[in-house]
């Protein structure tokens, strides 16, 4: 089979199908509304559906024509496209699941429709055949699943020190039958998250968005005596509202915080990580520990005083799909404990996490960045509003959080793994192994150029789609250093 | 410290550049030319004509003169055996190294433009981004497709 090959020509019927399929909405659509309107009649109806099965036809057609396949050595290339031609090469090794299905329309021809499923990623992760004979469906599929399966584990696992890991890891589980680790998130515990929860900058927004729609539903002659008393009284009174909208916003996630994260167990059976949580509402998670692909431990800023972390990891499928792989792993616990936890649930996660400071040269541009807006804001206010001038107390604030995100921001790497500290308003650690890293880039804008800082970003898998961790503002050095920590050239390394 | 990569685009590629910026610029055109039909029709100023026209030629100058240039001497790109790098940007300088064991598969791909110009650009998509080295002779860019898709294949697990 190493010419090219055009689909069964039923492909343009199937085709014709799907479009009216796709179609059909828009169709009722158009008639259920058109209805109403008085333009046109039967008549431009008619003239109406007839330019949509032509165009669909016209395009099932030219999808035919210009869709070809063929195998060459292991590997299936794809050609397509009239206008934007595509020639797509799907390496057998990359190749992750191959389907043959038939639904009715092709059981009507004896036909089969053939799927090839990839690795996740890019636009188009999956590729269809849609319209061949099974009997040469059967020879694609037997030529790209041969002698595939010393191969299989390194797909799925994308690296063969990797799978050693976990191969004697899996063994090990195999012959224990109860679970090999289990962990419980105590009382004690679940009421300080439930104490310290990030949320309540949520909830408080929330509280606060209700009590404004309350003004629209109160009547208009009480709302104004209350803001005319309100505006008479002391500040002390404007204050106690404050007050009282933060505690009913605390008090609400502290509750939510309470029902999600209570009864929390993680058992870890095997390569199987189990996460089941909730109160009122039990759920079950199942991530696979060699499909993790990114720890991340977050301490917000009321939990970091008392040295309290949460630890999240980003997931790279392995479980069915609608799930959640970006998910929470530990939800409070000592920032000591993190390594003993990690060491029973995902040992390649262990590290000594130490991190090297950003340069001197980029506190300006954290301090810079945070303040610019709130300065404009200050100048805007104090021009156009009575007492406006107090809006300069939010660039010194923001100068300081600027300041602080310099501090806590810092890169570190060993052998194997990077890992990178930032803060937005959450002091945020990544880290990443090195062969998780999908690609990694490094950029430097104008201002950046003038303290030759750069930025530098990696990407991970995380579900179907990627994620993208990144520190702002590092060194030449820095980005040196880790130009060549991740490269896999040697010669480039000996430099 | 790690050499900058040393492949160019294909030169062709700044005029297909240059073609897209005039086509995109026509569209721009577009708001002059309403204002133009607005002020016949109805009493409004005319000098925001002049200002407008003038903005649409100093547009049209870093548009279509300037900015392609630049972005096509800032553009390299070079395939090692185990990676590939690339280099591109004229205001922010972008730096991205993709292990070849990470590369999932390569495209090519060419609009009605490039092909006229006998160009194609590749597309290197691994599990978790897409990237791209647009316009390189067609030749190249193929043996490129195929070359990046052969050490892809044999790229060393181990390493």
């Amino acid at each position: 089979m190493s010419d090219w090959n055009r689909q069964h020509s039923t492909a343009i019927f199937i085709s014709f199908l799907n479009n009216l399929k796709e179609m059909l909405f828009t169709v009722i659509a158009v008639v259920i509304f058109g209805q109403s309107s008085q333009a046109g009649g039967i008549g431009y109806y008619t003239v109406f559906f007839s330019i949509i099965l032509i165009l669909s036809l016209a395009s099932g057609v030219i999808k035919w024509l210009t869709f070809k396949y063929r195998l060459v050595d292991n590997e299936l290339q794809i050609k397509q496209g009239l206008i934007f031609r595509k020639n797509r090469y799907i390496r057998k090794e990359r190749i992750q699941s191959i389907d043959i299905n038939a639904k009715v329309i092709q059981r009507m021809f004896q036909l089969v429709e053939l799927r090839i499923e990839t690795a996740g990623g890019g636009l188009e992760p999956e590729f269809r055949i849609v319209a061949l004979k099974r009997s040469e469906a059967e020879i694609i599929k037997e030529e790209l699943l041969l002698n595939t399966k010393d191969i299989v584990l390194q797909d799925e696992a994308e690296n063969q020190q990797l799978v050693n890991v976990d191969n004697a890891e899996m063994n090990k589980g195999e012959t224990e039958n109860k679970p090999d680790f289990s962990w419980d998130l105590s009382n004690n515990r679940l009421i300080i998250a439930a104490i310290t929860s990030s949320g309540i900058g949520i909830a408080v927004t929330f509280v606060a968005a209700i009590m404004t729609q309350l003004q629209q539903l109160i009547p208009e002659a009480i709302y104004e005596n209350v803001l005319g008393w309100i505006i008479h009284s002391s500040i002390l009174y404007i204050f106690f509202w404050i007050l009282a909208i933060l505690l009913i916003g605390w008090i609400i996630t502290f509750i939510s915080t309470l029902l999600k994260y209570g009864k929390f167990r993680i058992i870890k059976e095997g390569n199987d990580i189990q996460i089941s949580r909730g109160i009122l509402e039990q759920r079950q998670l199942t991530l696979s520990a060699n499909k993790i692909t990114t720890v991340r431990l977050v301490q917000n800023i009321f939990r970091q005083p008392f040295g309290y972390v949460s630890v999240y990891v980003e997931s790279a499928g392995g479980g069915r799909k609608e799930e959640d792989l970006s998910t929470i792993l530990i939800p409070i616990c000592k920032k000591d404990e993190v390594n003993v936890l990690l060491n029973d649930l995902l040992p390649q996660f262990v590290v000594k996490r130490s991190y090297e400071s950003l340069p001197k040269q980029s506190i300006r541009r954290y301090i810079i960045k945070l303040t610019f807006p709130f300065i404009v804001i200050a100048i805007l206010s104090s021009l156009f509003a009575p007492f406006g001038w107090i809006a300069w107390i939010f660039p010194v604030i923001a100068a300081g959080f600027g300041f602080w995100q310099y501090v806590d921001a810092g890169i570190g790497k060993d052998e194997h793994v990077i890992m990178m500290k930032t803060r937005a308003i959450s002091l945020q650690e990544a880290i990443v192994p090195k062969y998780r890293i999908q690609a990694l880039n490094t950029s430097q804008s104008m201002l950046q150029k003038m303290d030759d800082l750069y930025t530098i970003r990696v990407s991970i898998i995380t579900s179907v789609i990627g994620k993208t961790f990144m520190v702002r503002h590092i060194s030449r050095l820095q980005m040196e250093e880790i130009l060549l920590w991740f490269s896999y050239e040697k010669d480039t390394r000996e430099k | 410290m790690r050499e900058k990569p040393d492949q160019r685009l294909a030169t062709k590629t700044l005029k297909v550049w240059r073609i897209v910026a005039l086509i995109e610029w026509c569209f721009m055109l577009l708001i002059p030319i309403g204002y133009g039909f607005a002020w016949w029709y109805f009493s409004i100023p005319q000098w925001p004509i002049y200002v407008l026209i003038g903005l649409a030629i100093i547009i049209a100058y870093f548009k279509i003169f300037v900015i392609p240039k630049l972005q096509w001497r800032k553009w390299r790109y070079k395939i090692f055996e185990n990676e590939v790098e690339l280099m591109y940007g004229v205001f922010v300088v972008r730096r991205v190294i993709i292990p070849m064991i990470r590369v999932q598969h390569v495209d090519t791909k060419q609009g009605p433009i490039l092909r006229y110009y006998g160009l194609s650009t590749v597309t290197i998509s691994t599990a978790a981004t897409v990237h791209e080295i647009p316009g390189l002779e067609e030749y190249t860019a193929d043996n490129l497709r195929d070359n990046i898709a052969k050490l892809a294949r044999e790229a060393d697990p181990d390493e």
